[in-house]
């Protein structure tokens, strides 16, 4: 191990954490209400188009993340109305999101491939000059640094206020959560905009921030590891912390490995982050007190 | 579940939308050509080169007419879109991505009439041909400009998918560079894809950590890596698309870019006087490739040994002429032999000097 390698895999897994965070504390809050939105990829893939569409457009990386941020919340409106709305089967209607969000990304980006953007710019903590550690350690954009603030936020949303302790209730049961006078309907509402803003603003990490380019796809299965990091999370924002830090971290420590040399299959290095998936999906089975919400993927049709 | 499916429904609908694009007419041009890519023309890369040559032909013959469509995806729909072009008179459809190959031979079969050119494969047929740049070689006289221009004597190499062919041009680019500089390693990061941007940049920025202060890449497009070393003030070497210079105005060094004008005007001029003869066309430096400009960091003396390499590499200099050695120190290619042609897709070692494994 080298001291570059470790300044390296840290600041990679920061960056790459910082997207996987946003999605997955939109997936806690979705699923504390009661729904599981497979269709968060999709949601991430519009938020990239639209946040770099919008860059293109107006020059600024901040009204990109705007943009991302309401045209996720509206994809997800989609979704909302069809499974709160209409009741339609949560699972079934999540995949087809995501293929509307293949679609519709790739018809938003279409105009915009190959337009060159002024990336989210880094902000850096000063005192440090260029090539130092710090330089490279401490060097982030507006998301990188406000990720952790807004997963407390998210936290103290869910377990610390009057709209949260609604929330998780009608996440349990929806029939007490009625009867106990709330809407359940309004609050998945509610709950699915915040998801869908989120997830917008993840996708647009990526493409505003990290790779300042537009390609359709480009999120590459990272919605789904944010649906696998709820899991690994256990509902709770604060561990969803740590989750996306540990797989981004796994995906940067096997790029650096491979770059400083490392004696292993570079096949096997591209699987490790989604062997890590299975890992913790196989030892968190093991823990029998389930913390999932009791009434998860299953629809409110009202109380008789 | 009807609103999924109703869903599921418009989704394939813009899904076929995007793959169409749009199509016009016009009359009495000497040749229509038609062409389709798999992604888009703005790519700064493979497509973008495509674009390129189609548009330089398109200018050498008076008249002719070019249909395109981008985004058309290596399936049967691909069948349906040289169909289209073919019904609106196309004479000359050049199916330009390697995943193109099974369904453009298929509609070649239905229209013996049609000549039909594919980038990269093997297929042949009286009126089917392919052709593709011979890059290994070619790569040589980029590891000259690494080897004079790196500090660091670290050079990094981001590999899409590590099929032979990609080995081989790290190879060359890693014995160019030890050609001028004897200490020039090449540290090489495989991402699986040929186009996870994230993973792109993630793995530029580890070979930056890991000293590298120029880098380059065998992706579809080179603008995130490109992108993100001109962030982090390291000098790049492009490789598709000669235009991928605009992406680093300061640290850009050069570039391995195809130029495909030349091959396809003479295809279309053989269309059109009823001449054309299939072939498997394969060709390097000085016909289907070039050196692309410098960029304003790199010396002349640097310039002049880049081109006098380059002209060597035209002038038939074969690089993977043995005694050849791997990164472990076995003999590869044993003395008095060489490698050359279809042997390219064989690799699956680095030379000596190259950091990394290739299986």
């Amino acid at each position: 191990m080298n001291p570059a390698l470790i300044v390296g895999v840290v600041a990679g897994s920061i960056m790459s954490g910082t997207s996987l965070l946003y999605a997955t504390l939109g997936e806690v809050v979705g699923e504390r209400a009661g729904i599981v939105n497979l269709g968060l990829e999709g949601i991430m893939l519009i938020g990239a188009a639209s946040g770099f569409a919008a860059t293109a457009l107006t020059g600024s990386p901040y009204l990109g993340i705007v943009a991302a941020a309401l045209a996720g919340a509206a994809a997800n409106m989609i979704f909302a109305y069809l499974v709160v709305g209409r009741h339609a089967n949560q699972l079934a209607t999540g995949l087809s999101l995501m293929f509307f969000g293949i679609g519709m990304s790739a018809l938003i980006g279409r105009p915009f491939v190959g337009v060159l953007i002024t990336g989210l710019p880094r902000l850096p903590v000063p005192g440090f000059a260029p090539g130092e550690v710090g330089a490279r350690l401490l060097s982030y954009d507006i998301l990188v640094y406000l990720a952790a603030p807004v997963s407390l936020f998210t936290w103290w949303l869910i377990f610390r206020t009057r709209w949260g302790l609604g929330l998780r209730t009608v996440g349990e049961s929806p029939a007490a959560a009625f009867a106990a006078g709330l809407n359940p309907q309004k609050l998945q509402y509610q709950a699915l905009t915040f998801a869908g803003a989120l997830g917008g603003i993840a996708g647009a990490h990526i493409s505003v921030a990290l790779t300042l380019t537009w390609a359709e796809g480009m999120t590459a299965g990272r919605g789904f590891i944010a649906i696998a990091l709820v899991i690994f999370a256990k509902w709770n924002p604060l561990w969803a912390i740590a989750g996306a830090l540990l797989f981004g971290g796994v995906e940067g420590l096997q790029l650096q490995l491979q770059a400083a040399g490392a004696d292993v299959s570079p096949f096997v290095m591209n699987m490790t982050p989604y062997l890590l998936t299975l890992l913790v999906l196989i030892v968190w089975g093991w823990s029998r007190q389930s913390v999932a919400p009791a009434a998860l993927g299953r629809n409110f049709v009202g109380v008789e | 579940m009807t609103r999924s499916r109703m869903i599921a429904a418009i989704c394939l609908l813009v899904l076929g939308l995007v793959a169409a694009g749009p199509v016009v007419a016009q009359d009495k041009p000497p040749l229509i050509v038609g062409a389709i890519y798999v992604g888009s023309v703005n790519d700064y890369g493979y497509n973008r080169s495509m674009k390129d040559g189609l548009e330089a032909m398109k200018k050498a013959i008076p008249g002719l007419k070019l249909i395109e469509a981008e985004n058309v995806p290596e399936t049967a729909e691909s069948e349906r879109v040289m169909e289209g072009m073919v019904q609106q008179g196309a004479k000359l459809i050049f199916a330009t991505s390697f995943g193109h190959q099974q369904f453009a031979f298929n509609v070649a079969k239905n229209h013996p009439d049609v000549v039909f050119e594919h980038a990269g494969g093997w297929m042949q047929a009286p009126n089917f041909g392919n052709f593709f740049g011979a890059t290994q070689a070619a790569w040589y006289p980029m590891g000259v400009a690494a080897g004079k221009m790196t500090r660091s004597n670290t050079l990094g190499f981001v590999v899409g998918v590590p099929i032979g062919y990609a080995i081989g041009n790290v190879n060359a680019f890693e014995m160019g560079a030890r050609s001028v500089n004897p200490k020039a390693e090449t540290r090489v990061v495989v991402t699986g894809g040929w186009s996870d941007k994230a993973k792109e940049a993630a793995a530029a920025n580890a070979l930056i950590d890991q000293g590298a202060d120029v880098v380059t890449m065998h992706v579809d497009s080179p603008a995130t890596i490109i992108q993100v070393a001109e962030g982090r003030s390291m000098s790049s070497i492009g490789f598709q698309s000669v235009e991928a210079r605009e992406l680093a105005p300061k640290h850009w060094i050069t570039g391995l870019g195809f130029t495909w004008g030349p091959f396809m005007t003479e295809t279309a001029k053989s269309v059109i006087a009823g001449t054309f003869k299939p072939a498997m066309v394969r060709e390097g430096l000085g016909q289907m490739m070039t050196i692309a400009p410098f960029g304003p960091e790199v010396p002349a003396n640097v310039r002049q040994l880049v081109t006098a390499s380059g002209d060597r590499i035209e002038k038939g200099f074969n690089p993977f002429t043995g005694p050849v050695t791997d990164n472990t120190g076995a003999v590869k290619i044993a003395a008095g032999e060489s490698w050359g042609g279809d042997k390219m897709g064989n690799f699956d070692w680095y030379v000596e000097g190259v950091i990394g494994k290739a299986k």
